[in-house]
């Protein structure tokens, strides 16, 4: 296909400006700061498709990207779907006169919660820790595939998110967002991509926390090694019963910097201790 | 450690630090990314990729979510492994290195996210004046910063810290040694805890413990992909059940704020 074929025949925007478009979005948090986020990043992305809607109205293009420096974050690797819903809006916008404006950043205000908790799910919660666990197998074999295996895996649905995202949110997003929230899909769907990311924590904890008591006593001339007996008791119960109270302080609204520092010192006592290894 | 090493090790150091920026989290912060590129670099790719897998582990669970500051893993990753290929040691040495760089370089990037905001005033000017050619300019302007800045830093830490490092790795003595280690088989589960703490709902606990039981006892044979394979196989079965159904028994309590920690 050529690269100057025409997605949007009013305004004249071609296959290239939302290519344009999907480059852009990689860097949409690289302006962030703590007053408007990434807003800057993402009038950055949308700026192609804007200096084409409004070619021909200075005010129009001035008060989009007033409108679109508005603070805003979400999630990275689905940012591209609001880029293109946005992108749609701007043309209704554009187009009809009576188009209520702020409709546009109640939209995006609208997805920033739902699509970031998604997008936390699956690029924190599944996609980074399948790569990774993946890789460290044969990180720890000293393979240097291992760096390799894990930016593949990862950057796979990355690139894909943002590719698909960017489309369907500029041909059929609102239409389709408000089906899912309708037929509550959505929740059903974090929900189910829930059940695949406690799993593999579950699985991570057993196998890659391998947190053991080295204490052996002798009584009466026989050797109790602990760690056998806290075996039959339960495999891996030390890393589960370490994380769990960790989880437990989270949920309470601990500080993640303050459950760090408590176990880098606990960690540090009982290892000088012998009491954990 | 040469010129050109320190330089290299603060480009790897810049590098993770644009990479969520400008490369849209790509994940070249990762330690097992960094430990590759710090192990070329130092001319010990396999020991760079074995610390590197450790300081993976311990920082499984480093997310970051929400406009605040995270760990900074890549910075920490990268003069972690470095101190240790440099001084010849082993993961140790990368933790004692590497943690307290990424809870500092935390700091360091709330400090730059606050000055960066006294830009946004000016673009806005910027557009009033219909000069729409600052939006990149600025835009490009904090990635360039921010570049500078932590090649900068890591380098002098490298260059200059060098010897430094050295005189501390060889006066541990082995009971701090035996610290360190504990440290480090602890620290993943305050990652894997953060990771439960954005994903986990009452209603998901049974999913946990069918992920935990089977590896714990069964262990390192049962690759973690059959695990994961089974839950995608319930999670694929429920949802088709459920949608067609059109009932939603997930309680959703918590996704809607998560995003803003």
């Amino acid at each position: 296909m050529a690269s100057n074929d025409v997605i949007s025949v009013k305004n004249n925007i071609t296959k290239k400006d939302f290519r344009s478009i999907f480059w852009r979005s990689f860097t949409l948090l690289g302006s962030m700061n703590y007053e408007r986020m990434e807003a800057l990043g993402f009038l950055y992305s949308i700026l192609p498709a804007l200096k084409k809607i409004y070619k021909d109205d200075p005010e129009g293009m001035k008060a989009a990207c007033h409108r679109h420096m508005a603070a805003f974050n979400m999630t990275v690797a689905p940012s591209p779907f609001v880029m293109g819903i946005t992108v749609a809006m701007e043309e209704m916008a554009k187009e009809d006169k009576n188009f209520d404006v702020d409709s546009i950043n109640a939209v995006k205000v609208s997805l920033m919660g739902p699509l970031s908790g998604i997008g936390d799910t699956f690029f924190w919660g599944i996609f980074r820790i399948l790569a990774c666990a993946i890789a460290v197998g044969f990180a720890q074999e000293g393979n240097p595939l291992a760096p390799f295996i894990l930016l593949i895996l990862f950057n796979i649905p990355n690139v894909l998110t943002r590719l698909f995202g960017l489309k369907w949110g500029y041909s059929n997003g609102t239409q389709m967002l408000t089906d899912l929230q309708k037929s509550g899909k959505m929740q059903l769907f974090t929900y189910c991509a829930g059940i695949v990311g406690v799993a593999s924590v579950g699985c991570l904890i057993a196998m890659w926390a391998p947190i053991s008591c080295p204490l052996v006593f002798t009584i009466s001339g026989t050797e109790i090694v602990l760690q056998e007996y806290l075996d039959q008791l339960m495999p891996c119960l030390l890393p589960l019963v370490t994380t769990l109270s960790v989880f437990a302080y989270l949920r309470k609204g601990g500080k993640v910097i303050l459950a760090i520092c408590a176990i880098v010192v606990i960690g540090f006592v009982l290892g000088v201790l012998g009491l954990i290894a | 450690m040469s010129l050109i090493q320190a330089l290299l090790i603060g480009c790897v150091a810049a590098l993770t630090k644009i990479e969520g920026g400008w490369l849209g989290e790509m994940k070249l912060r990762e330690p097992i990314v960094t430990g590759f590129l710090v192990g070329c670099i130092l001319g010990n790719v396999e020991q760079g990729l074995k610390i590197g897998a450790q300081l993976q582990l311990m920082w499984m669970g480093a997310v970051g979510i929400g406009p605040t500051a995270q760990l900074d893993i890549g910075t920490g990753g990268t003069i972690g492994v470095a101190s240790a290929l440099m001084t010849g040691t082993g993961a140790e040495t990368a933790i004692m290195f590497g943690v307290p760089v990424a809870v500092l370089m935390q700091f360091c990037s709330t400090l730059l996210m606050t000055f960066y905001s006294s830009f946004m005033a000016r673009v806005d000017t910027e557009i009033d004046r219909e000069n729409y050619k600052a939006i990149p300019l600025y835009h490009y302007l904090v990635g360039i910063l921010d570049f500078l800045m932590y090649c900068i830093l890591t380098f002098v830490v490298m260059y200059w810290g060098n010897t430094a490092i050295e005189a501390i790795v060889n006066g541990l003595p082995a009971w701090a040694n035996n610290g360190l280690k504990a440290v480090s088989v602890m620290l993943p589960c305050v990652g894997f805890a953060l990771l439960l703490n954005i994903i986990m709902e009452k209603s998901l606990a049974p999913y946990f413990i069918i992920g935990f039981i089977p590896a714990a006892f069964v262990g390192r044979d049962l690759s973690m992909i059959a695990i994961v394979a089974l839950a995608f196989a319930i999670a694929w079965v429920i949802f088709q059940l459920r949608s067609t159904q059109g009932v939603v028994k997930a309680s959703n309590t918590t996704s809607s704020d998560e995003w803003e920690d």
